[in-house]
């Protein structure tokens, strides 16, 4: 047991002493997210992907999207152990990968068509078989089959940093419609963000990210 | 119950200031490498524990989210003559593990990373070590081989793969891979097992071995008492059977490959514990005496695999004992004897063996290269199945009730003409149970020539006494050799006057139908020919005449026999 405390004791002081608890949840301003500095943007953050009248409402609760979005076919991840149920992405990752797969160009939004695409670190490309899936419903049931994943409507966590955290469940603070999106982990606003890099909601510090979900 | 562990600890430990974690979590274990690591394999500085095996993005291979390269090495694969497993190339979840433990690759080594993730100590690759396998295969239980329904029937004493719907199980296609016995995430079990491997629970999901219910190394509680060399040192465990298939076997790092033996040399499986230390009986020390089963003289000739009829001449404690099976146990053959194939006095396989002279004649019968007997008599026959033949002239009663029906020797009521004797009544322990003594009991070895249980004087001119014929009077009552009468009134004479050994005139385990006859051979006569020659007109045999009555034509301490009759 001392044992234990011990090694809570120093993985506890070697978090604190990273900063993984410091400040990076604020504002998209400034975050990878902020356009205000391209060219193309006209000095608008948030032109790229939203606008207030005549968005495009194909994609299930687009929130005023307004940026080309992506017609590629996706290779979807698969695996042998895989209980998820797998499909074409929809929904908010449509948004996201209406930059990230590659094929259509940042600056492509408001009926514009653009030639800014997306850096190749950022680019996952319509194989998605190598990235995490997405797109799934993750809930009790698939919990209880796969046997090593909490139960997203039980399991409790703490998104954000700083003063900007929200803690609830998994279903609540990180899946949508019950699904697990881009924006499951992502946060691409900086809003409730553990970290900047990468705009992590949780720190991948310790690979806590990871084990929101998966109990190893 | 693993509740929230690296959660609670990574975001709400600055919150709550105290957190508690299920031991069975990954972080808690040897496979975080990450500097928080409670092994002594890990990282300087880096955090993440996931990532040494797994990245959300841009792995390859792509399930599950892999974050290594693949190897690319070589392997060796098991090989066993008994294997009916196609083992080949690792393949799957195997490969996995192996660009760790083929240690051929730098653990920090990831694809996410450009350059290696640093490793305090300097370490790069897995540092040697049981968890090191290197790319030599053949000392660690067969991987990626389909385990069929096919499979388990052909080999036989192997689960249905349709049985493993538990924690051991194949991968999606059928093969055994090393995530069949470890679970990479949880440690709970030690070494990552699925299940506990206390009593072997693990190895008996598939391993379903013959006889294994009532075997002694199964359910003997026996312990260490400490002396000698440690009997297991591989398991935590310290009794027989808690530690069951592993008080012989290893699943790793085998010193006999071929059959995930602890030790390459047979023996010293045994010895461990059968040398007084955990076993009651110290039979390993009854290999320096001076007749003896030869274990030592050969290591990797002895195979499982091997005809009944040994084609080359060589003993292993297996060769006589089946370890699945053994126990103690009274019975025909006894329960240490449980379970093992031979050779019927016929000449034919039996499995298992119904009576103890079976095993013997695997080596004592029709193998080639056995030694010249030790006794040059005037019929010669080196082949123990031949003389035992019940279809002899004469024979001891080993395979069959005996021929003659008057021997008025016998000890009674122990001893009579429907007696059956073992091989083992003559050929024992001199200081074993059945000659008063407390050592093991069985053939080991001897104090006396050809392994005998009891001293038994082959040299002419021997003084007749109970110490020098002990073997023989065991059965025969001496008081019918040292008086006159009997079925062969001039035994006195030959025995204690003439000081004749009963090897000179009789050859104690028969003379076979195809050179002898009971005219001339009943009675075990076959004469030891450096001591009785030809009479005077060339004639050397005995003759029968009838019960009670024969004549002899020889020469024998300068008498000639021309013949003498009784």
């Amino acid at each position: 047991m001392n044992c234990k405390v011990t090694k809570r004791a120093i993985l506890a002081g070697l978090l604190l002493g990273l900063g993984i608890q410091s400040n990076f949840a604020g504002t998209i301003t400034g975050s990878a997210h902020d356009f205000t500095a391209k060219s193309w943007s006209g000095g608008r953050i948030c032109v790229a992907c939203h606008a207030p009248h005549n968005t495009n409402t194909s994609v299930t609760d687009a929130p005023l999207w307004t940026h080309a979005l992506s017609t590629a076919t996706y290779t979807l991840y698969s695996s042998a152990t895989l209980n998820a149920t797998m499909g074409q992405p929809s929904g908010l990752s449509k948004l996201c990968l209406s930059c990230h797969d590659g094929t259509v160009a940042v600056d492509s939004f408001g009926g514009a068509t653009g030639s800014t695409m997306v850096a190749a670190s950022s680019n996952v490309g319509t194989a998605l078989n190598n990235d995490h899936p997405i797109g799934f419903t993750y809930n009790s049931a698939l919990a209880t089959a796969d046997g090593s994943l909490h139960d997203p409507s039980v399991k409790s966590i703490t998104i954000g940093s700083g003063g900007q955290t929200k803690t609830g469940t998994l279903k609540a603070t990180m899946l949508y419609n019950d699904k697990l999106e881009c924006s499951s982990c992502h946060d691409v606003h900086n809003t409730f963000n553990a970290q900047t890099s990468k705009l992590l909601k949780v720190s991948d510090a310790g690979s806590a990210i990871c084990l929101a979900c998966h109990n190893k | 119950m693993k509740i929230a562990p690296i959660l609670r600890l990574v975001v709400l430990l600055p919150a709550l200031g105290v957190v508690a974690h299920a031991p069975a979590a990954l972080v808690d274990t040897r496979h975080n490498l990450s500097a928080s690591g409670p092994g002594a394999v890990r990282a300087v500085s880096e955090t993440q524990v996931c990532i040494f095996c797994h990245a959300p993005h841009n792995s390859a291979p792509t399930a599950p989210l892999w974050n290594r390269r693949a190897p690319g090495s070589t392997y060796t694969p098991y090989a066993s003559s008994t294997q009916r497993a196609l083992t080949g190339q690792p393949t799957g979840a195997s490969l996995l593990c192996l660009s760790c433990h083929d240690g051929t690759i730098a653990l920090g080594d990831v694809l996410t990373r450009a350059a290696p993730i640093s490793m305090s100590g300097g370490v790069t690759m897995m540092p040697a070590g049981a968890s090191r396998l290197g790319t030599d295969l053949s000392d660690d239980h067969p991987i990626s081989f389909a385990y069929t329904a096919t499979l388990s029937t052909t080999r036989g004493e192997l689960a249905n793969p349709a049985t493993l719907t538990g924690r051991v199980r194949l991968d999606a296609t059928g093969r055994l891979q090393c995530t069949s016995c470890h679970d990479p995430h949880d440690d709970t079990n030690g070494k990552f097992l699925v299940v506990p491997n206390v009593a072997s629970a693990l190895c008996q999901t598939c391993h379903l071995k013959n006889y294994w219910s009532g075997s002694d190394h199964r359910n003997s509680t026996a312990s260490w008492n400490g002396a000698g060399p440690n009997p297991w040192p591989h398991t935590s465990w310290n009794s027989v059977s808690s530690n069951a298939c592993e008080n012989c076997h290893r699943p790793h790092s085998a010193g006999g490959k071929a059959r995930l033996l602890n030790a390459a040399a047979e023996e010293d499986n045994c010895y461990p514990c059968h040398n007084g230390n955990v076993a009651r009986k110290n039979v390993q020390s009854e290999f320096g005496k001076l007749s003896i089963h030869p274990l030592a003289s050969t290591s990797g000739t002895h195979d499982p695999a091997e005809p009944a009829v040994s084609a080359t001449r060589h003993v292993e404690c297996a060769d006589c004992h089946n370890p699945h099976a053994a126990r103690a146990a009274a019975g025909t053959p006894s329960g240490a004897l449980l379970g093992v194939r031979g050779v019927t006095i016929a000449g034919a396989e039996v499995n298992p063996v119904a009576s103890e002279y079976q095993i013997c004649l695997r080596c004592h019968g029709d193998s080639p290269g056995k030694p010249t007997p030790r006794t040059r008599r005037q019929i010669a026959q080196d082949n123990v199945r031949l003389q035992f033949d019940t279809l002899n002239p004469s024979y001891h009663p080993v395979a069959g009730v005996g021929r003659n029906l008057n021997v008025p020797s016998l000890i009674g009521p122990t001893w009579s003409v429907s007696s059956l004797v073992r091989c083992a009544d003559c050929h024992n322990n001199n200081a074993g149970p059945g000659a008063g003594g407390s050592g093991p009991a069985g053939p080991h070895g001897s104090t006396y020539a050809s392994l005998l249980e009891r001293p038994y004087v082959t040299v002419d001119n021997t003084p007749e006494s109970a110490a020098n014929y002990a073997l023989c009077y065991k059965c025969h009552g001496r008081s019918t050799f040292i008086t006159e009468g009997g079925a062969f009134r001039y035994h006195m004479k030959h025995v204690v006057e003439y000081r004749t050994p009963c090897n000179v005139c009789h050859d104690p385990h028969g003379i076979s139908a195809t050179q002898g006859n009971a005219t001339n051979n009943s009675k075990l006569i076959n004469f030891d020919i450096s001591v009785v020659t030809p009479s005077a007109s060339g004639q050397l045999r005995f003759e029968s005449l009838g019960q009670n009555t024969g004549r002899c034509y020889l020469t024998c301490h300068g008498k000639d026999h021309a013949p003498k009759s009784y």
